[in-house]
C-alpha cells in the first residue's frame, strides 16, 4: 500500500522505462561479452599471428623490421608472431605479457583439441583423491592408500605390502578401484576430457558455480583445470542480499515517514506494546523478504527449506540494524548515509568471510558460507550452522530490546548527538533496579556487534603496510571491546545509579566477566568448527584462561573508576586508559614487546 | 554562495561517512584482490612465500614429472611402499602423494591423493598445478605435438587488471554518484522545508542556488578523487596521467550532479527522487559501457599510460556538460515558477 501511495502516476511510467532499459542494457552487455576495461593492452601482430579476438587487448599491426622499435618506444605492449610474443622488461608490458599468455595458452588448447585425437591432445589425466586428515582415528578410515593406487594391499597390513606396480592389477574385488592404469580404456576417461573441454572452452564468462577444485575421484585435466572462483559467494550476496536491503530501506523510511509525520505519537497513545507496534511494522517486510528468498532459491534450484534456515536470520539480523538507523534518525540525509554505512558494514560482514570458503574455515562466521555449501550440495553441522546464526539472532534480540525500552515520544523524537542517544538509549533499556544483571546482560549482547566492529577493524587495516596494520588492529580491537564492556556501567555512573566505588567495581567486574564468557563461548564454537579439537584443547588448558579474565576484569575497572571519579567528560580519556593497558597486554602475549 | 555550501557540506557528517564507505570499498576490494591472488596466482604466493611442498611420489619414479616438481623447488620423496607413504601422509609429513603409473603408452592416468581439509588440498592442488601443467606438455611433445607460446612469462596480470579496470574507476566515479546524492538531499530538503522559497525571495536567482550546490559538490567531490590518488601512490601503486584523471572525474561529477539537480526538482519527494536517480545513474553508467573508450576504460587506460588516450578523450564529456549547463537554467526555471 505503502509503495503504491509513494510511486503512482508518472513515477511508475518512468520506473518502467527506467527498469526495461536496465534490462535492455543489461542483456546487451551480456551477449556482447562483459569486459570492463577495452583495448586495456596494446598488442602489436605480425601478419602470421593468430587471430585474437579479445576485447581487452587493442591490436595493432605492426611489421617485423618495426616491431622492435614500436615495442621500445612503448607503442605497444606486447608483440605477437605467429610463434612467439616479445615483451619488455617493464610492469606494463610484463602484464599485458601475461594476459596475452592467458589468452593464446587458450587458444592453443583449442586449436590442439580441434587437430589431434583426445590421447594425444590430452595425454595426463588426474585422478584426485582425498586422504582422512591426520587427526582422524586412523584404524576407522576407511579408504587407505592402497585402496587409491590400487595396490590391492589391506591397509591393516603394511608390513608385506608389495612394491607398487601399477601394471599388473591385482584383486578385483575392490570396489573403490578403478581401471588398472596401464589397461587404459578410452572411452571412459576420453568422455570426461570432452565435457571438461567443452566447459573450458565455453563458459568464460559465467564461472562455474563450484567452491573448490575438484570433488573426490574427480578427474582433472591440468591444461582443463580452473581454478575455484570466489564470485560464488559475492554473487550469492548479491542475488540473495541486496533484495533485502532494498525492502529494509523502505521499512526505515516508512518508519522515519510515520516519525516526523508525527503517526507514531497516535500509535503510542493506542493500547499496543511498542514491541506490537515495532514487529508489526516489521513483519510485513520480513514477510516480502522471505518470499524473496523463496524466489531467489527456487530460481537457482537450491533446497528450500535449507535456505530458509539460513536466510531468516540474515533477515532478521538486516532489519534489526535498520531498525537502530530508525530509531536514531530524524533526517532524511542522516538516514541516507547511515544506511549506506549499514550496508558496507553488513556486507563486508557476510561477504569478507564467505570470500574463503575452501581457504579458511573461520569463513563458517558467515552465513553465505552455509548457502554455497547448500548450492554445492554439501551438508554442514548444526554447530557451524549455529556459529552463523546465533550472532545474528543476538544482534536481532539486542535492537528489539532496545527497540522497545526506547519506544517514546521524548526519545523519538529530539536530535542529539549520536553518541548521546546510544547513553540515553542504553540508560532507558536497562533494568534499573537490577544493575548487574543489566550489566551482564548488555555484555552479552554487544558481543556480536563487537565482532562485526572487529571484522570491519580487519578489512579497513587492510589499507595499511604490516607493521601500521598490526598495531591499528590490536588498538582498534581494544578499544572496541573495552567500550563494549563498560558502556553501561558509564551510563550508571553518568545517571548517578551508583553511589559507592566499591558498586561500580563491582559492576565492572560483572560486565568483563559476562563479557569474557560469552567471548570465550563464541571463540569455542568457532574452533571447534575450525578445527576438532587441537585448539580447543590448548585454548582451555589449565591457567591461561585466568590470566585474561583477570586482564579483562582490571582494565574494566580501570575504565569505571576514572570515570565515577571525574565524571562523564572523563569518559573518552578513561578508555584510552583502560586499552592502553589491554593492549600493552596483546602486544606482549604476541611477544612484540618482551 | 559556494561557500555557504561547504560550511554547510563541512557541518554535515555525512561527508565523514562517505569518505568512510570508499575507504570500505577501498578494503573491500583489497579482501576481493586477496581471494583473486589466493586462487589465480598461486605463482605470486609461492614465489612470495617460498611455499614448498612434500611430495610423496609412488609408482614411476623416474618420470619426468618429479624433475619438474624439483625444478618449482618442491621436495620429492620416492616411495616404494604405499603403507609407508601412507603413514608418512598421515604424520603430516606429507603434503601430496602422487602415483604414476609405470609403462604407460599414450595416456598417462596419475593419481593424486590430497589430505581432506579442504582448505589445505586447495592450497597444494594449486601449488601443483604448474608441474602438472609442464609435465603435461612433456607428454604432447613426446608424442610430437608442440603447444605454442610456451616460453611467455609476464607477470601474474588478474590483480593488476582487476586494481586498473575495476577499482581506480570505481574510486574516481564514486565520488560523483555521493555528489549526485548529496544533491538531491539538500534540495529536496530544502523543497521539503519550504526554505527554498526563503531563499528565493532573498536577492539571488534558483540558478545561483542551484550553482552553489554543485559547485559545492564539485569541490568535494575532487578532493576525495585527489586523496585517492595520493592514497594510491603511497601503497605503491602509479596512476599516471593523474591531473587528466582528475579533471575527468570532475567533469563526470558536474555531469552527475546537474542530472541529479534534474531529477529533483522533477520528482520533489526525496525518496522517488533517490531512487529514480540512482535507476537514472545506473543506466546511463551501463550504456557508457558501448562507447568507447567507456569512462571506466578511459580512467583504466590513462592510468597505465596507454598512448593512445589523452587530455582529447575529454573533449566529449567537455561538450555534455556544456550542453547541460546550458539547458539546466531553463528547466530549473520552469520546474520552479510553481
Amino acid at each position: 500500500m505503502r509503495l503504491r501511495a509513494r510511486f503512482g502516476g508518472k513515477m511508475i511510467a518512468a520506473v518502467l522505462i527506467l527498469l526495461i532499459s536496465a534490462g535492455v542494457v543489461s542483456s546487451l552487455v551480456f551477449i556482447q561479452g562483459m569486459v570492463l576495461a577495452k583495448d586495456f593492452y596494446i598488442v602489436g601482430v605480425s601478419p602470421g599471428a593468430p587471430l585474437i579476438f579479445d576485447q581487452r587487448f587493442h591490436l595493432v599491426q605492426v611489421d617485423p623490421s618495426q616491431s622492435g622499435v614500436a615495442l621500445k618506444s612503448g607503442q605497444i605492449d606486447v608483440y605477437v608472431t605467429g610463434k612467439a610474443a616479445f615483451y619488455r622488461a617493464d610492469d606494463r608490458s610484463q602484464h599485458a605479457a601475461g594476459a596475452i599468455k592467458k589468452y593464446l595458452e587458450k587458444k592453443e588448447i583449442a586449436r590442439i583439441a580441434d587437430q589431434y585425437p583426445l590421447n594425444q591432445a590430452f595425454p595426463l589425466r588426474v585422478e584426485v583423491n582425498y586422504l582422512k586428515a591426520p587427526t582422524e582415528n586412523m584404524s576407522a578410515a576407511a579408504v587407505t592408500l592402497a585402496d587409491i593406487v590400487r595396490v590391492g594391499q589391506e591397509a591393516d597390513t603394511p608390513a608385506n605390502s608389495p612394491t607398487v606396480n601399477g601394471g599388473n592389477p591385482m584383486e578385483d574385488e575392490n570396489p573403490l578401484a578403478g581401471q588398472p592404469p596401464a589397461a587404459y580404456v578410452p572411452s571412459e576417461s576420453d568422455e570426461l576430457v570432452k565435457q571438461q573441454l567443452e566447459v573450458s572452452l565455453s563458459s568464460r564468462l559465467v564461472p562455474e558455480f563450484k567452491a573448490e577444485f575438484a570433488s573426490n575421484k574427480q578427474l582433472i585435466v591440468p591444461s582443463l583445470m580452473s581454478p575455484p572462483i570466489p564470485l560464488a559467494q559475492v554473487l550469492l550476496a548479491f542475488a540473495y542480499i541486496l533484495p533485502i536491503f532494498f525492502i529494509s530501506i523502505f521499512f526505515t523510511s516508512g518508519f522515519i515517514e510515520e516519525k516526523l509525520g508525527r503517526k507514531l505519537n497516535i500509535l503510542l497513545s493506542a493500547p499496543v506494546t511498542p514491541l506490537q507496534i515495532i514487529l508489526g511494522k516489521m513483519l510485513p517486510y520480513v514477510g516480502y523478504s522471505l518470499i524473496i528468498v523463496v524466489l531467489i532459491t527456487l530460481i537457482f534450484h537450491g533446497d528450500l527449506l535449507l535456505a530458509l534456515a539460513i536466510f531468516l536470520p540474515v533477515i532478521l539480523f538486516i532489519f534489526a540494524i535498520y531498525l537502530g538507523v530508525a530509531l536514531q534518525y530524524r533526517t532524511y540525509r542522516d538516514q541516507t548515509f547511515f544506511s549506506l554505512v549499514a550496508v558496507t558494514v553488513i556486507t563486508g560482514y557476510l561477504v569478507f568471510p564467505a570470500m574463503f570458503v575452501g581457504i579458511n574455515d573461520l569463513s563458517y562466521v558467515s552465513p553465505l558460507t552455509l548457502a554455497v555449501q547448500m548450492f554445492r550440495g554439501e551438508s554442514f553441522t548444526v554447530l557451524q550452522y549455529m556459529l552463523a546464526a546465533v550472532p545474528m539472532l543476538l544482534v536481532f534480540l539486542l535492537a528489539i530490546t532496545v527497540g522497545t525500552r526506547v519506544f517514546n515520544e521524548e526519545y523519538l523524537m529530539n536530535f542529539k548527538p549520536l553518541h548521546v542517544k546510544i547513553r540515553e538509549a542504553i540508560y532507558l533499556a536497562m533494568d534499573k533496579r537490577h544493575l548487574a544483571a543489566s550489566a551482564a546482560v548488555f555484555s552479552l549482547l554487544f558481543i556480536p556487534v563487537v565482532f562485526m566492529f572487529e571484522l570491519a577493524a580487519i578489512t579497513l587495516s587492510l589499507n595499511l603496510p604490516t607493521p601500521i596494520a598490526l598495531g591499528f588492529l590490536i588498538f582498534t580491537c581494544v578499544a572496541i571491546e573495552e567500550t563494549a564492556k563498560s558502556v553501561t556501567v558509564a551510563v550508571t555512573i553518568e545517571r548517578g545509579l551508583v553511589k559507592t566505588w566499591a558498586r561500580v567495581i563491582l559492576l565492572a567486574v560483572v560486565s568483563a566477566v559476562f563479557f569474557f564468557l560469552g567471548e570465550k563461548v563464541l571463540l569455542f564454537m568457532s574452533l571447534s568448527v575450525i578445527s576438532e579439537s587441537v585448539f580447543t584443547n590448548a585454548v582451555f588448558a589449565g591457567n591461561l584462561l585466568w590470566i585474561p579474565l583477570l586482564l579483562h576484569c582490571v582494565c574494566t575497572t580501570i575504565v569505571c573508576l576514572i570515570t565515577w571519579r571525574f565524571g562523564i567528560k572523563s569518559y573518552p580519556l578513561a578508555l584510552l586508559a583502560g586499552s592502553i593497558v589491554h593492549g600493552l597486554y596483546n602486544l606482549s602475549v604476541i611477544g612484540v614487546l618482551r | 554562495m559556494v561557500l555557504r555550501e561547504l560550511k554547510a557540506l563541512r557541518k554535515e557528517k555525512t561527508i565523514m561517512f562517505a569518505i568512510l564507505i570508499q575507504l570500505f570499498i577501498a578494503s573491500f576490494s583489497s579482501v576481493i584482490l586477496l581471494g583473486i591472488m589466493v586462487y589465480y596466482d598461486p605463482d605470486s604466493i609461492g614465489q612470495n612465500a617460498q611455499l614448498r611442498l612434500d611430495v610423496g611420489v609412488l609408482g614411476d619414479t623416474q618420470s619426468q614429472f618429479t624433475n619438474l616438481l624439483e625444478q618449482r623447488h618442491h621436495r620429492v620423496r620416492v616411495f616404494s611402499d604405499a603403507a609407508k607413504a601412507e603413514t608418512a601422509f598421515k604424520a603430516g609429513r606429507l603434503d601430496a602423494i602422487v602415483y604414476i603409473p609405470e609403462d604407460s603408452k599414450d595416456v598417462v592416468e596419475m593419481k593424486l591423493v590430497l589430505p581432506e581439509m579442504d582448505a589445505q588440498a586447495t592450497l597444494v592442488l594449486m601449488l601443483l598445478k604448474e608441474p602438472l601443467e609442464k609435465y603435461e606438455n612433456y607428454l604432447r611433445e613426446q608424442q610430437g605435438l608442440i603447444v605454442r607460446y610456451q616460453d611467455i612469462k609476464g607477470k601474474p596480470f588478474s590483480t593488476n587488471e582487476f586494481l586498473y579496470t575495476i577499482i581506480i574507476p570505481i574510486l574516481m566515479f564514486f565520488p560523483a554518484f555521493i555528489a549526485g546524492s548529496m544533491v538531491i538531499d539538500s534540495i529536496s530538503e530544502e523543497m521539503e522545508n519550504k526554505t527554498l522559497e526563503t531563499l528565493l525571495s532573498a536577492p539571488v536567482s534558483i540558478n545561483q542556488i542551484t550553482g552553489a550546490k554543485i559547485a559545492a559538490s564539485v569541490v568535494v567531490g575532487a578532493l576525495q578523487c585527489i586523496a585517492w590518488i595520493i592514497l594510491l601512490g603511497l601503497n605503491g601503486f602509479s596512476v599516471q596521467n593523474a591531473w587528466i584523471i582528475l579533471i575527468l572525474s570532475m567533469l563526470v561529477i558536474a555531469i552527475v550532479a546537474l542530472l541529479a539537480l534534474l531529477v529533483s526538482l522533477v520528482f520533489r519527494d526525496r525518496e522517488r527522487s533517490q531512487f529514480i536517480y540512482s535507476l537514472v545513474i545506473l543506466v546511463l553508467f551501463s550504456l557508457t559501457y558501448f562507447v568507447n573508450p567507456s569512462p571506466f576504460a578511459l580512467v583504466a587506460r590513462l592510468a597505465t599510460g596507454d598512448p593512445f588516450v589523452g587530455a582529447g578523450q575529454l573533449l566529449v564529456y567537455v561538450i555534455m556538460l556544456g550542453a547541460l549547463v546550458a539547458v539546466t537554467p531553463f528547466i530549473t526555471k520552469r520546474l520552479t515558477r510553481v
